[in-house]
């Protein structure tokens, strides 16, 4: 039996009338990666917050086999997060944050936090403050990924970095550190970035999950068909989710219709993780 | 895994500057001030009453004078202990404020700078967190005021030593030691029974850091303020005002009530002080009904702030 990191029953969080979730229910299993997809201030910080017990909620929430809001400090055992602002405390020089972690954290692996930090420009004796945006992401990285935790919880880790430091930390998080006994979570805005390396996605839109998924199977769920001229009303009757124009053509987007029906109308193609997220969202899908 | 020594770590090197640089830096300027006003004005320093009129020109015979005069003996290792204290005590005057900022700031500057964050992704419960962010200013910033007092207390009886031995005058008088190592203790306990009874108001600080969105100096200030002020209009009494002067230390007046000052040199006032007071302080207070409804107030306030850093994010 594949043991089970988040169990979800009706968790939804209000602030007065606004809904920032909706009753939402969901598991995530035991050695995923699951990207967490939607627009700003669609509920995937609010979600997280609750799984990380840095929010009350309510429904029935269950992580790691404890109760967020009441047992953070024991989830954060098997729990680790970096949360979507730099939150590193600016006072404290590189050497001093790890002295910390060092202090607190039963799980944390010093050693191979400094194999992290020597691959970059991280001085040790400098304050955080004195540290580029780029160095701050990496050692808050080093961090976590030198912290053997269960589920790993990253919310727009890569953000305001430079497009080759984002592909090696990527990299390093699929080689060196998820396993079979991680579950890793992940939002970002750039969804092409990282949707080689999801096992499963989730859509959020206006505190409402909208589509939970696996890649594999989502990826093979929606084809774009160029439709060739003259059959425009034959793609229309099947029932496009969502349709376009390009170089002149029609462009119709389906989901669960079989490949080779479609081939039938034009040229077909699978989309890529993007183009299926503002299809779902714009769309009826 | 024992998290305490880590989590007082932090917290020293945050407040680094309140519970480490400012003493050292008053006690250095202090001692400065002792060397430079004992070269300068000749090296002597008078015993007013302790000895009969004579010519003293400098430190080491006015000790000699001292001691050798009819109440030297137990006059002046009290009258040298004493005037340690003043030389080499001028830190503590900054001690309550590094306390008060420090409180003010301890909850209030993580959420600011969203490292709480950071703070609550570590496997540490908001209970830990808060106990320490209370006791470190609270309980530990005094001990390190205290060592910090005790070492400029032995440079200063150092410095005068070389100077008397200089001057041919009896450099042991300088070192009262069992004088001066019962003051270190007996001031410990009073400073502690004194921090007991502020410890409502200095809880009520650190709720307002857990509690304030922004300028915690206006909410730790005006809501007594206010309650003060409404009282007076209302009610025409100052029974809020009273009490909490009582709790910032008005409760030793009562105390020491029953004591009868006879002090006659330092060796009456040094015993008063060190020895006496504390004693009585202490009886005092644990029979006092204000002093256990003050903790039970502070703990609320905790209580509260607790609760609110576990609602923070």
């Amino acid at each position: 039996m594949t043991e089970t990191v988040i169990e979800a029953r009706g968790l939804s969080k209000s602030y007065g009338d606004f809904h920032a979730l909706r009753p939402s229910t969901f598991s995530v299993p035991l050695g995923r990666i699951l990207g967490v997809i939607g627009a700003n201030g669609a509920g995937k910080t609010t979600m997280l917050n609750a799984v990380l017990g840095l929010s009350s909620f309510e429904g029935e929430l269950s992580v790691m086999g404890c109760d967020p809001s009441t047992e953070r400090g024991k989830l954060m055992q098997d729990v680790c997060f970096i949360a979507d602002v730099a939150t590193l405390p600016k006072w404290m020089k590189v050497g001093e944050v790890l002295d910390y972690v060092e202090g607190v954290h039963p799980r944390f692996d010093r050693a191979k936090a400094m194999e992290f930090l020597n691959r970059t420009n991280v001085p040790l004796d400098r304050k955080v403050r004195a540290l580029s945006k780029g160095m701050t992401v990496q050692l808050h990285l080093a961090v976590v990924m030198s912290i053997d935790a269960k589920l790993l919880v990253l919310d727009e880790p890569t953000l305001g970095l430079d497009i080759i430091f984002r592909k090696q930390f990527y990299a390093a998080l699929l080689e060196e550190y998820f396993d079979e006994n991680r579950t890793v979570i992940v939002t970002t805005h750039q969804v092409e970035e990282i949707e080689h390396i999801l096992s499963d996605v989730m859509f959020i839109k206006d505190g409402e999950i909208v589509l939970e998924a696996e890649m594999d199977a989502l990826t093979q769920q929606f084809i774009e068909v160029m439709v060739t001229p003259g059959m425009e009303e034959e793609a229309q009757k099947l029932g496009p989710i969502s349709k376009g124009v390009t170089f002149g053509k029609t462009t119709c987007i389906y989901k669960n219709i079989d490949r080779e029906k479609l081939a039938e109308l034009g040229e077909t193609r699978r989309l890529g993780l993007a183009d299926i997220f503002v299809a779902t969202m714009t769309g009826e899908g | 895994m024992n998290i305490f020594p880590a989590l007082i770590k932090r917290e020293f090197l945050d407040g680094q500057n309140g519970y480490l640089r400012v003493p050292v830096i008053l006690a250095a300027l202090s001692i400065f001030l002792v060397i430079v006003s004992t070269i300068g004005f000749g090296a002597t320093i008078e015993f007013d009453g302790v000895f009969d009129d004579h010519e003293i020109q400098n430190l080491g015979q006015a000790l000699d004078e001292a001691a050798a005069s009819r109440r030297g003996e137990t006059e002046l290792p009290a009258a040298v202990t004493l005037s340690y204290w003043v030389m080499g005590g001028i830190s503590w005057v900054a001690l309550p404020f590094v306390v008060f900022f420090t409180l003010l700031s301890a909850l209030y500057e993580e959420r600011r700078d969203r490292s709480i964050l950071f703070w609550k992704s570590m496997p540490v419960d908001d209970w830990q967190e808060v106990l320490v962010k209370f006791a470190t200013p609270v309980f530990l910033a005094p001990v390190i005021f205290l060592a910090i007092a005790i070492a400029s207390q032995l440079i200063v009886a150092l410095f005068l030593s070389i100077v008397v031995l200089f001057q041919g005058g009896p450099v042991l008088e300088l070192w009262p030691l069992a004088s001066m190592i019962g003051t270190w203790f007996y001031f410990a306990t009073l400073y502690l029974t004194m921090t007991l009874w502020v410890l409502p108001v200095l809880a009520w600080v650190l709720f307002v850091s857990a509690y304030a969105s922004r300028l915690p100096i206006m909410w730790a200030l005006m809501p007594p303020a206010i309650i003060a002020a409404v009282e007076g209009i209302l009610f025409e009494t100052t029974t809020f005002l009273r009490w909490i002067g009582i709790q910032l230390g008005g409760w030793q007046v009562y105390a020491y009530d029953s004591i009868h000052a006879d002090i006659d040199g330092p060796a009456d006032f040094l015993a008063l002080i060190f020895g006496g007071l504390q004693g009585v302080a202490l009886s005092y207070s644990l029979g006092s009904i204000q002093f256990w409804v003050g903790l039970v107030i502070a703990a609320a306030f905790l209580y509260g702030s607790i609760e609110l850093r576990k609602r923070a994010s």
